[in-house]
């Protein structure tokens, strides 16, 4: 499935504006690493968090006012977007938009504390403030009404391929005709418990992050991007082979001339370096979450806009973005001048 | 862009495991009997003592798919999808998907209960990792297709209620745009406590009988179940000698900004999608022999879907909340009233929506009031809305 780049945001631990942590990343600059606390056994868990005066201006938006801190950060990056490809919230533009949302752990800080409060206090204990909140398209819908969209909007949850997935998916609407222009979010917010089963889970080798990016679709533009639909693996030995699937069958026509890694120190380095290493050894690299951390709603979106970033800035004229999920499915996208 | 000649769609198989049972056969029983399969929450699932809701829809977690020593380790939600997979593969051995579309709205959730509770006492690692492994949305689809003996790209949708409907919905599209030749798709979720307690939170849950459509409903019930649906376009299933069940012939999604769990009091969100749907089938109002609704005898879902049905429809169509019988499923329920509205078709009766007593004077509805009826059955509605204002209609046929 093809589709055309219109616009991008993002809000990660180096701050928001496209340009502005593109110059950082540069730098070198690294996030500060933060960290949060087990309430239960007192364990820190390291961590990157977005700093907090990044989306502060949408506090007071009287539809986010009880929201959780993703979709604050969805809204924003989506906001972005949107402003880059020139779509207006409430615009003619925005009611042919499609809010297509790419999730992971979704709204945990409100469903952990929703479900510890039902733990401590009893189920009459639990407060119905929140548990809207832990619905897993709660972000979608607060940037589905901010723009005015009545139309459609998903949100698709997944490993960290899910970004992958949600971009293929907002393709496949585009090649429909239903829409002008698909807004494709992922979005991640850090709690101590998605820490927990990380670490539990052996997969905590790259601190867990926050953050969101947004790309926006349409069918015409200056850099075309291809997402396949996914290979999926049922064990950790079956990744590099899903990751050798999934770029045989894009079909990408030459070596890139960046590939922005999914690497997060786990068995995912080894699955993929083993592919690429052997199909595009000239290729630079860029390892993304070696300083976003891993944020996996976030992640694969964040790999994609920094994809683009770099052949915005003349690092060539086409990338790859492989991703290994962790436990569903390996993906890439191609991206290239159109 | 979606050619000139789109493709027909046809179902050639299903899946579904409910509380009114497991299999077509059993599931259409239920339906015919009007049998109320809401039952007080097992006593080793949680603890409902302090909340107002008492009861649910719950399907029996000894399937025959959960009795090896791997699958014992799967969550309840897995075993689901891996009964409605085996059904379904039995009804048509030759249906191989080239992708599925599932929906739910909590995956596992139970396993991440389980595993913050382990936070605050003593667990074996070996547990704790087990429920993180089980837990996420992924893995029943991830376990369906091992079940299933295929593999594929899935896409798992989740947006609340309307999950199932949503997947059904966009599978179907990619085939009649020729994007896909076959698609598995449906939906399944289990009840947890924490979707139990939020919905009691929010006083959405009824401690009476749930009363779809009844003037005097207090609330919904939750249930739990899985269903699956084999889509195929048309000619294809006919060249291989797929038996066809029915067509889908039309989708409508709409989303109401209104607010994140109560729609718009004027009915806009459901009647833009029922619309839409029919729009998309070319299909006029009074074509619809059969509405089943999402009727989820929440005050303000039934308020906004009566209004709206009778808006579009009029007060002619039979209409009914098979939600009565079996509780809410939440990113199940679409896929499973699919289902439903399929073996209607094929048996050629309207389910009933039972413990209706007093009209809402609100609407005038043609209710399928407590018992099935006999009726000649073409053309069917199929109607999930969600929390976040997720609307989704879908058009089932009789196939021709």
């Amino acid at each position: 499935m093809t589709a055309c780049i219109a616009g991008m945001g993002w809000v990660t631990p180096l701050g928001t504006g496209l340009e502005t942590v593109w110059e950082r990343l540069e730098r070198g600059d690294k996030p500060e690493l933060a960290s949060v606390t087990n309430s239960g056994t007192g364990r820190c868990h390291p961590c990157f968090l977005v700093p907090p005066k990044a989306v502060e201006y949408l506090a007071r938006n009287p539809r986010l006012r009880r929201s959780s801190a993703i979709s604050y950060y969805a809204v924003a990056a989506g906001l972005a977007a949107l402003e880059q490809a020139g779509v207006a919230p409430g615009s003619e533009a925005a009611a042919e938009t499609a809010v297509i949302f790419a999730i992971s752990n979704g709204g945990v800080l409100y469903t952990r504390r929703f479900f510890e409060q039902i733990v401590q206090h009893g189920a009459n204990g639990a407060s119905p403030m929140l548990f809207p909140e832990t619905v897993y398209n709660a972000p979608a819908s607060h940037l589905a009404a901010l723009l005015g969209i009545n139309g459609a909007s998903y949100t698709l949850v997944g490993d960290s391929s899910v970004g992958i997935t949600a971009l293929h998916f907002a393709a496949q609407l585009l090649a429909l005709g239903s829409v002008a222009q698909c807004v494709v979010v992922g979005a991640e917010e850090c709690d101590w418990i998605v820490c927990e089963a990380y670490r539990t889970w052996r997969f905590a080798r790259t601190p867990l992050a926050e953050g969101a990016a947004a790309v926006v679709l349409r069918r015409e533009g200056q850099w075309k991007l291809r997402a396949h639909p996914g290979a999926p693996f049922a064990k950790q030995s079956g990744a590099a082979a899903a990751l050798e699937s999934v770029i045989r069958d894009l079909d990408v026509p030459r070596s890139p001339h960046v590939i922005v890694s999914s690497a997060n120190g786990t068995f995912v380095d080894r699955a993929e370096s083993g592919v690429l290493d052997a199909r595009f050894p000239d290729a630079a690299r860029l390892y993304p979450k070696r300083t976003f951390g891993e944020a996996p709603g976030a992640s694969a979106l964040q790999q994609t806009v920094l994809a683009t970033l770099a052949l915005q800035h003349g690092r060539g004229s086409c990338a790859l973005v492989p991703v290994v999920g962790v436990n569903h499915q390996a993906s890439a996208a191609w991206i290239e001048a159109s | 862009m979606i050619s000139e000649s789109p493709h027909r769609v046809a179902v050639t198989a299903f899946g579904v495991i409910s509380p009114l049972g497991r299999g077509g056969r059993e599931t259409a029983e239920a339906l015919r009997s009007g049998r109320d399969c809401v039952t007080p929450v097992m006593a080793e699932r949680f603890d409902v003592s302090r909340c107002r809701a008492k009861t649910a829809g719950q399907v029996r977690a000894e399937t025959p798919a959960a009795t090896s020593d791997r699958t014992r380790k799967l969550h309840p939600a897995s075993a689901m999808m891996m009964a409605a997979t085996l059904e379904l593969v039995a009804s048509d051995p030759g249906f191989t998907p080239e992708l599925m579309v599932i929906g739910t709205t909590s995956g596992g959730m139970s396993y991440g209960e389980a595993f913050l509770r382990a936070q605050y006492g003593p667990t074996r690692a070996r547990d704790r990792a087990a429920w993180v492994a089980n837990y996420m949305p992924q893995k029943a689809v991830l376990d369906a297709q091992a079940a299933g003996g295929f593999v594929c790209a899935s896409q798992i949708i989740a947006n609340a209620c309307a999950s199932g409907t949503n997947a059904i919905g966009h599978a179907f599209q990619l085939i009649r745009a020729g994007h896909q030749r076959r698609v598995l798709c449906g939906g399944y979720d289990a009840i947890s406590e924490l979707v139990f307690v939020g919905f009691d939170s929010l006083q959405a849950a009824t401690s009476e009988l749930t009363r779809p459509f009844d003037r005097n409903r207090t609330g919904l019930v939750l249930g739990e179940g899985a269903a699956l649906l084999a889509l195929e376009e048309f000619e294809s299933a006919q060249r291989r000698g797929a038996p066809i069940l029915a067509e889908i012939t039309g989708y409508g999604i709409s989303t109401d900004n209104h607010h994140l769990t109560q729609p718009h009091p004027s009915g806009i969100g459901p009647r833009q999608a029922m619309e839409r749907a029919l729009h998309d089938a070319r299909r006029r109002p009074d074509e619809i022999d059969y509405i089943n609704a999402h009727g989820t005898a929440t005050a303000f879902n039934d308020a906004t879907e009566g209004l709206a049905i009778a808006e579009v429809f009029g007060g002619k169509v039979a209409v009914s909340s098979t939600k009565s019988m079996m509780g809410h499923s939440l990113g199940a329920a679409g896929a499973i009233e699919a289902v439903f509205s399929i073996l209607a078709l094929r048996e050629q009766f309207l389910p009933p929506n039972i413990n209706y007593e007093v009209a809402d004077p609100a609407w005038s509805l043609n209710i399928v009031a407590n018992e099935a009826r006999e009726s000649r059955l073409r053309c069917i509605v199929s109607n999930s809305f969600g929390f976040g204002g997720t609307n989704a209609s879908v058009i089932i046929e009789k196939a021709a």
